[in-house]
């Protein structure tokens, strides 16, 4: 009897790629709103830099390291060091107090306080992510100021010797000391939800070990916890960092802007900040002075870009047990 | 011969024998006394409240506390003792700057508010008007309009991004998601002068509502793409594969099965996203020309949104027209609350957003 075969069926190709009209629609939708993304930063920077080009070119590398902004004189000068020193000056101090802070309310969430009393931190620190900045410019200008001029004071009075705290001006408002503490208290949030996220996905085994071993609290959370945490904590660091140099309105009411460089004179009524500078002199500017405020942006762009994704790594790297 | 040798007892060992309550008193104490001094000399001294905490509180209760953890346990008590202290410190500062913003804002901002702050618009009011006449009703629908177009353009965008994401096996994930990140941080004054060197200076169109729209965008969608990822990824890869295994495909898949799963998670995305622009004002500053009247019309002429107007007011600097900013300042606060409430009731199951490691 003739064994009627019939032909293998022909091994099916395997392919990771959608076949079907309708996943290749949809996924090629989602392909181009993704790469939309990266046409988004490109045109960016592009637009920033045909605008910004003629100061650029003007003023060559002196753009960044001279400091004097000059308009009294055809072509004007524009050089924004005091500027962007200022602008960094402020993150820093931002973060040195701020990261105390976070990492303060972050332990006490975690570890410290009993859940209904984390869970109503939590909620503060959510709130204090979601005020806008200009509210706290508001309440910065009218409530904290005075305030922090009186600590300002404090501080000078009695450790006036310091050259930090020095004042000959005998001007306590509008400075950096001021503006410091307000962009500690926009960076808080973030920090902290970083440090937290890290600290929650912590291998509780680890610590348990430590108290089993006759750790206490404070040498567990020094000799364990730190340690372990601290590639998320730099991460999460940077990135207030990168927040606090794109912070614009709730500085520009707190701060005085001044081209008359200010090393560390914290309690000085003279700082910088580039995007409150930008901010404050967009709106009567020239065409050419606009170009030169262009190429600020520039500036402040790429710094905060290659923070962020510098910030970024550091915290996908802390995490290694997520994709 | 053996010799017994009786181990002395250390003083630190047997912990919870120290749990009498003597110490108990002695800790009670310890945490209640400072405060008690602290604000007795505060009183009689007539000192100012802010420095008598930092100056006298704080150092009382960190000695006491370090104490008293000392005498009970040694050298653990000690550090203990002063991590807490400061832990606390820590958190009650930060309790104390948020609670004066909340009480700033609600007690200057109560005292502007009327009807017809609310409903009227500014027109010929002028910074010395009373505050009983015009208001930001104008605003309040610029801001709704603006927003609004916002959220239009950059939700659908932002899923878009997220299910690239989270359901794509394309090999540019990575790299999209660490932009994504990074855009998060982009400053919102940078945002500002894209949009105006991209379309006000090259003369594409004037200062109006969608420009300030446009300007919001990259602000929403990094904020709108991340908390939508994470809501996609908590949808579990059973439901999908078995969808799959079904027969369905991934359009389908998704559109029927994964979308409905985390519908939640999309539309707390989505309020997070408002919530990130709402009271975003320096890219509004560079991009909007604000106007005293009522404007319904986005795509040209002059829109006042509620950020806009707060910081128009707070630069006049007069009396009156701080009080009207404070007001601003209440109803931005007050749209936020709405929103965070909002997502706080539906995101209600914490628990899922932070899977724990499973054992």
């Amino acid at each position: 009897m003739p064994v009627e075969t019939k032909p293998a069926p022909q091994r099916r190709r395997l392919t990771v790629k959608p076949t079907l009209l309708g996943d290749r629609i949809f996924f090629g939708i989602t392909t181009g709103t993704a790469y939309f993304s990266i046409v988004l930063v490109v045109l960016v920077l592009i637009f920033l830099m045909i605008r910004a080009w003629p100061a650029f070119q003007h003023e060559g590398i002196g753009f960044i390291t001279g400091s004097k902004w000059d308009d009294s004189v055809q072509p004007m000068i524009m050089q924004i060091f005091p500027m962007l020193y200022g602008s960094i000056l402020l993150a820093i101090l931002g973060v040195i107090l701020a990261v105390p802070m976070a990492i303060a309310l972050a332990y006490l969430i975690e570890f410290l306080a009993p859940k209904p009393i984390a869970r109503v931190v939590t909620l503060l620190v959510d709130l204090l992510a979601a005020l806008p900045s200009v509210v706290i410019g508001l309440w910065g200008l009218f409530v904290f100021s005075p305030v922090a001029e009186g600590w300002a004071k404090l501080l000078n009075h009695y450790l006036g010797w310091l050259p930090l705290f020095a004042n000959t001006s005998g001007n306590f408002s509008r400075s950096p000391f001021i503006a410091g503490w307000i962009v500690a208290v926009m960076i808080v949030p973030i920090i902290t939800s970083v440090t937290r996220e890290i600290f929650s996905q912590m291998d509780r085994d680890l610590i348990n070990a430590a108290k089993a071993l006759g750790g206490s609290m404070a040498s567990t959370f020094t000799k364990v916890i730190l340690p372990t945490a601290s590639g998320g904590i730099v991460g999460g660091t940077l990135l207030g960092l990168g927040r606090a140099l794109g912070e614009t309105v709730a500085i520009f009411f707190v701060l005085n802007l001044s081209f008359d460089i200010n090393w560390a004179d914290l309690t000085e009524a003279r700082g910088g900040s580039i995007a409150s500078m930008i901010l404050g002199k967009l709106g009567n500017a020239s065409d050419y002075e606009r170009s030169g405020l262009m190429a600020a942006g520039v500036v402040l762009f790429i710094t905060t870009l290659l923070i962020n994704f510098l910030a970024g790594y550091i915290v996908n790297r802390a995490q290694p047990w997520r994709k | 011969m053996a010799q017994v040798i009786a181990a002395k007892t250390r003083p630190t060992s047997a912990p919870w024998k120290r749990r009498n309550s003597r110490n108990i008193l002695l800790v009670t104490l310890a945490s209640v006394l400072p405060a008690a001094v602290a604000a007795a000399v505060t009183v009689l001294l007539g000192l100012d409240g802010a420095i008598g905490l930092l100056v006298l509180f704080v150092p009382l209760q960190l000695i006491a506390s370090v104490g008293i953890g000392g005498y009970l346990f040694k050298k653990r008590g000690r550090q203990d003792a002063a991590l807490i202290v400061f832990t606390v410190f820590f958190t009650v500062l930060v309790a104390v700057l948020l609670s004066s913003v909340l009480v700033a804002v609600f007690e200057a901002g109560l005292r502007m508010m009327r009807w017809s702050f609310i409903s009227q618009n500014a027109t010929y009011i002028s910074p010395t008007t009373s505050l009983d006449y015009g208001g930001l009703g104008h605003a309040v629908l610029g801001s709704i309009l603006v927003v609004g177009f916002t959220t239009l353009v950059t939700v659908p965008l932002g899923i878009g991004v997220a299910i690239y994401l989270t359901e794509s096996r394309a090999s540019g994930r990575n790299f999209i998601r660490s932009l994504i990140q990074s855009m998060s941080g982009l400053p919102s004054v940078v945002s500002g002068l894209f949009i105006y060197s991209a379309m006000i200076v090259t003369h594409w169109s004037g200062q109006s509502g969608i420009t300030g729209s446009l300007a919001l965008m990259p602000l929403m969608l990094p904020t709108v793409a991340r908390v939508c990822e994470e809501a996609l990824r908590l949808v579990p890869t059973d439901l999908r594969s078995a969808a799959l295994g079904l027969g369905a495909p991934n359009y389908r898949m998704f559109l029927q099965v994964v979308l409905p799963a985390a519908k939640s998670g999309i539309v707390t995305a989505v309020l997070l996203g408002v919530a990130r622009i709402i009271g975003e004002t320096a890219p509004l500053l560079l991009t909007v020309n604000p106007s005293a009247g009522t404007n319904l019309n986005i795509f040209a002429g002059q829109i006042e949104t509620l950020p806009t107007y707060l910081f128009g007011n707070l630069s006049l600097s007069t009396d009156y027209s701080v009080q009207r900013a404070w007001g601003a300042a209440l109803i931005v606060l007050f749209l936020v609350l709405i929103i965070f409430t909002l997502t706080r009731a539906i995101g209600g199951n914490k628990q899922l957003k932070t899977p724990k490691k499973r054992k």
